[in-house]
């Protein structure tokens, strides 16, 4: 392999190099921490809910759009949610049709709001920011207009079942010495993300998203209704702030409404950024979203464990964001 | 005086110019005709320091130059309006006129003092608005006025202007050749270039012509007329460069487009276009040729009435259109035309992506749609997988071209089709466009090329201000009648 094709191959997985440089960095560094199982499983079960919005997330950007109001989202459909399951719960704690009735409120929630966003910024004309930092502004409030500015908790334990349980992986005579459970929300990241990235990859919605964010007058002119694709993507993003809602108000069995979702857009943009997307639409790879995500709980968990105060998690997030960017240059300009 | 002397321009393989020499007076319209691909904007960019000669050079009062970059040409008094005008439209006059070397008081721009040397300008170019007038609001002539003005402050002795007239009514064209006389009667000289003979026959003292990067002649306008300016730019027989066309074999009519208006304004459009036709469209820049094409394929919002093969479609989308048989093949290839950063064969795929299948895409199929196209015409890739921008522009409209055909269409619209195009890729286009329509296509060619419209064409309508001025065919085809259709001459005479 020359250096001129070891360096395309590089551009073209720039998020796998990054991930496994990472992987390898903080191995080497900590390895009694990091090679610990117990971390491997924290880093799945605390990461799946950006990783579902992460998911949505590409298909905005690479349409050429984007999303700050996920992250609001999250709340006002947790805070709405399991306030609509408690009522039809009553006194019944235990029924497990609350779940049903939180899911579905959930995902309909955000699918509305995704809807409303979508047509504000194809119907309306408005540019994606400003939409969604309204949203961003706008559906916080109203999570903490419903909750009255606090804690809304799920009466009883079974919605939390949801969140907490999973597949439990049995200790092993080696490395794994306690059983571990990799919670349900990890497997519906993943489920979603190879759905996500057939839709991307495989279907003619997922060229024409491509063709939107690389060029959305040529795709107009190709006879593609760009407003259409647009509204839907935003739709998908609300359906997915939902699903991560519901992960993560089901594992704390509980929503703060000026909590749950705090900077998880940013989170989710920059897991994106990270996968190798291009900002200006046009071009995206799930496989690289899915790197990003992990690479961002790495960062996290290592950092945390390391006894790194907490102040300079922030800034050694911002520098991995850069690297991960620069690393990846060239690709395609 | 400016002199070019024996200059030779080659991009890469492609030469531009083959040893041009030239001379521009002080005091003297000098006019400069050829077809597009002669070497003109060349030679202009060489002149205002876009471009540096190969070979040759540039020689201002006797003393050879090096023009690099624009600023060098303006500093030496070399200007150049061009054809697409370089205004920000949401500053003032007085902004644009002084824009990158405002007069200061200490940090701040002096407005007082802009204001005043502008009004000066824009007196001495007759200009009815003044210098705090938005140009946002202004028309293309008074933008213009304003580009003129702005020259006129560089203290320019050599005015380069491309095109000045194709945007222009008549009124404005007669003040704009007042303004011309005025600037030479003060020793300026002015380089004018146009493919409106009649104008150029006008207004010059001397005509040079340019033939496939080489200097053929001059011309005594006195003494010519535009059929003799036509035969030295054109230099060989048309029917050298456009295949026969076959004659029409069908009456059935595909297309039947009643009262078209793409805005209010506008007197409508009505035509019929039938199977195996080639219905040319000409006119100026800016005579609604685009916007009709664009409201045939439902990308522009129009009221009248359109019918393909009987059936109305006025109010399908662009989509519905299609998949009826109705393309448009747009005039802007990188922009609208193809995503350049897309590969061939997603771009050759792209309009028809979804038909087989809504919910999935079969890449086997997508291949070799594009290998089916880059061998049926002729497109020279190595890899349908590489970006379309990797590719010569002819080979871009190929593609641009090919995606429109995959969808198997009854009615062609081409919009430019040759623009930016190499003389051989060209011939290919002319001979597919033939090759459609002998198929039984029907196919409406937009050109701003009057040899192609006459050399390729059953019919001809000719748009002026957004209506048909007048349809022509058979011996009333030719660049004279078409052009004073064009310019509205004959209403005027």
């Amino acid at each position: 392999m020359n250096t001129q094709s070891m360096k395309s191959t590089v551009e073209r997985n720039g998020a796998l190099f990054a991930f496994l440089i990472l992987f390898i960095g903080s191995a080497l560094w900590k390895p009694g921490i990091f090679l610990q199982p117990e971390s491997i499983r924290n880093i799945l079960n605390q990461n799946a809910s950006i990783g579902i919005l992460a998911l949505g997330m590409t298909l905005v950007i690479v349409a050429g759009g984007i999303d700050l109001s996920v992250g609001s989202l999250m709340a006002l459909a947790g805070v709405l949610g399991v306030q609509w399951m408690n009522q039809a719960l009553g006194t019944n704690a235990s029924d497990p049709k609350g779940i049903w009735v939180a899911a579905a409120s959930c995902i309909a929630i955000g699918g509305i709001a995704g809807l409303i966003n979508g047509l504000l910024v194809t119907s309306g004309k408005i540019a994606p920011f400003i939409v969604t930092l309204a949203g961003l502004v706008g559906f916080r409030s109203m999570a903490q207009a419903f909750a009255d500015g606090g804690e809304v908790r799920a009466v009883g334990s079974t919605f939390a079942a949801l969140g907490q349980d999973g597949v439990t992986i049995p200790a092993l005579p080696f490395w794994i010495t306690t059983p571990l459970v990799i919670q349900w929300p990890v497997f519906i990241f993943f489920v979603m993300a190879a759905a996500v990235g057939f839709v991307l990859n495989r279907t003619p919605f997922g060229r024409y998203c491509i063709a939107v964010g690389a060029n959305e007058q040529a795709a107009k002119y190709s006879a593609i209704n760009t407003n259409r694709i647009k509204l839907w993507t935003y739709i998908i993003v609300g359906l997915c702030a939902g699903i991560a809602s519901l992960c993560v108000s089901s594992r704390m069995n509980s929503v703060t409404s000026g909590q749950l979702g705090n900077n998880a857009e940013l989170d989710a943009i920059a897991a994106v950024v990270i996968g190798g997307a291009r900002m200006s639409g046009g071009y995206a790879r799930i496989t690289g979203t899915v790197f990003g995500v992990l690479m961002l709980g790495i960062i996290t968990n290592i950092l945390t464990a390391s006894d790194v105060s907490v102040y300079w998690q922030g800034f050694v997030k911002g520098v991995i964001i850069l690297l991960a960017v620069l690393i990846q240059r060239g690709r395609s300009d | 005086m400016l002199d070019v002397v024996g200059v030779r321009k080659e991009f890469g393989t492609v030469i531009a110019l083959r040893g041009v020499s030239l001379q521009f007076r002080p005091g003297e319209v000098h006019g400069l005709i050829g077809e597009n691909g002669a070497g003109k904007s060349t030679l202009m960019k060489l002149l205002s320091g876009l471009e540096q000669p190969t070979v040759g050079e540039v020689r201002l009062d006797g003393t050879a130059v090096n023009l690099k970059g624009v600023q060098s040409a303006i500093d030496r008094g070399i200007v150049m309006i061009h054809q697409e005008l370089n205004l920000v439209d949401d500053l003032s006059v007085a902004e644009n006129v002084f824009l990158g070397r405002e007069p200061r008081k200490g940090l701040a721009i002096d407005y007082a003092k802009m204001r005043t040397e502008c009004a000066g300008l824009l007196e001495k170019v007759n200009a009815k608005f003044g210098p705090d007038t938005s140009v946002r609001g202004l028309s293309i002539a008074d933008k213009q006025l304003v580009e003129i003005a702005k020259a006129i402050s560089y203290d320019a002795k050599y005015l380069i202007m491309d095109e000045p007239t194709a945007v222009l009514t008549g009124p404005e064209v007669r003040s704009l050749f007042a303004l011309i006389r005025d600037l030479k009667s003060r020793n300026v000289s002015v380089v004018y270039i146009s493919h409106l003979l009649p104008e150029i026959l006008e207004i010059s003292d001397r005509i040079s012509v340019l033939r496939d990067g080489e200097f053929v002649g001059e011309l005594d306008p006195k003494t010519s007329t535009p059929q003799i300016l036509a035969e030295s730019m054109v230099g060989r027989e048309l029917g050298e460069v456009f295949p026969p066309l076959g004659a029409r074999t069908s009456d059935e009519v595909v297309l039947e487009v009643t009262n078209l208006s793409t805005t209010p304004h506008h007197q409508p459009v009505s035509f019929q276009l039938r199977s195996g036709e080639i219905l040319g469209m000409a006119g100026l820049i800016g005579a609604g040729r685009t916007e009709i094409s664009e409201a045939l394929a439902g990308f522009r919002k129009s009221t009248g009435k359109v019918k393909l093969a009987g059936e109305a479609i006025e109010k399908l989308s662009p989509s519905d259109r299609r998949k009826r048989g109705l393309v448009y093949v747009s005039e802007d290839r990188k922009g609208r035309g193809l995503h350049l950063t897309l590969a061939i064969s997603e771009n050759a795929s792209l309009p028809t992506l979804a038909d087989a299948n809504r919910f999935r895409v079969n890449d086997t199929q997508v291949d070799s749609i594009a290998n089916g196209w880059v061998e049926k015409l002729g497109i020279k890739t190595s890899n349908i997988h590489a970006p379309v921008k990797s590719l010569s522009g002819g080979n871009q409209q190929k593609v641009a071209i090919a995606k429109w055909l995959q969808c198997d269409p009854k009615v062609v619209i081409f919009d430019e089709p040759t623009r930016g195009v190499d003389v051989g890729a060209k011939r290919e286009i002319y001979n597919l466009i033939v090759d459609l329509a002998k198929q039984g296509l029907a196919v409406i060619l937009v050109s701003s090329e009057l040899p192609e419209v006459i050399g390729l064409c059953h019919r001809v309508l000719v748009l002026r201000n957004g209506t048909c001025e007048a349809e022509l065919a058979g011996d009333q085809l030719n660049e004279k009648t078409i052009m004073t259709s064009a310019a509205g001459l004959e209403k005027q005479a």
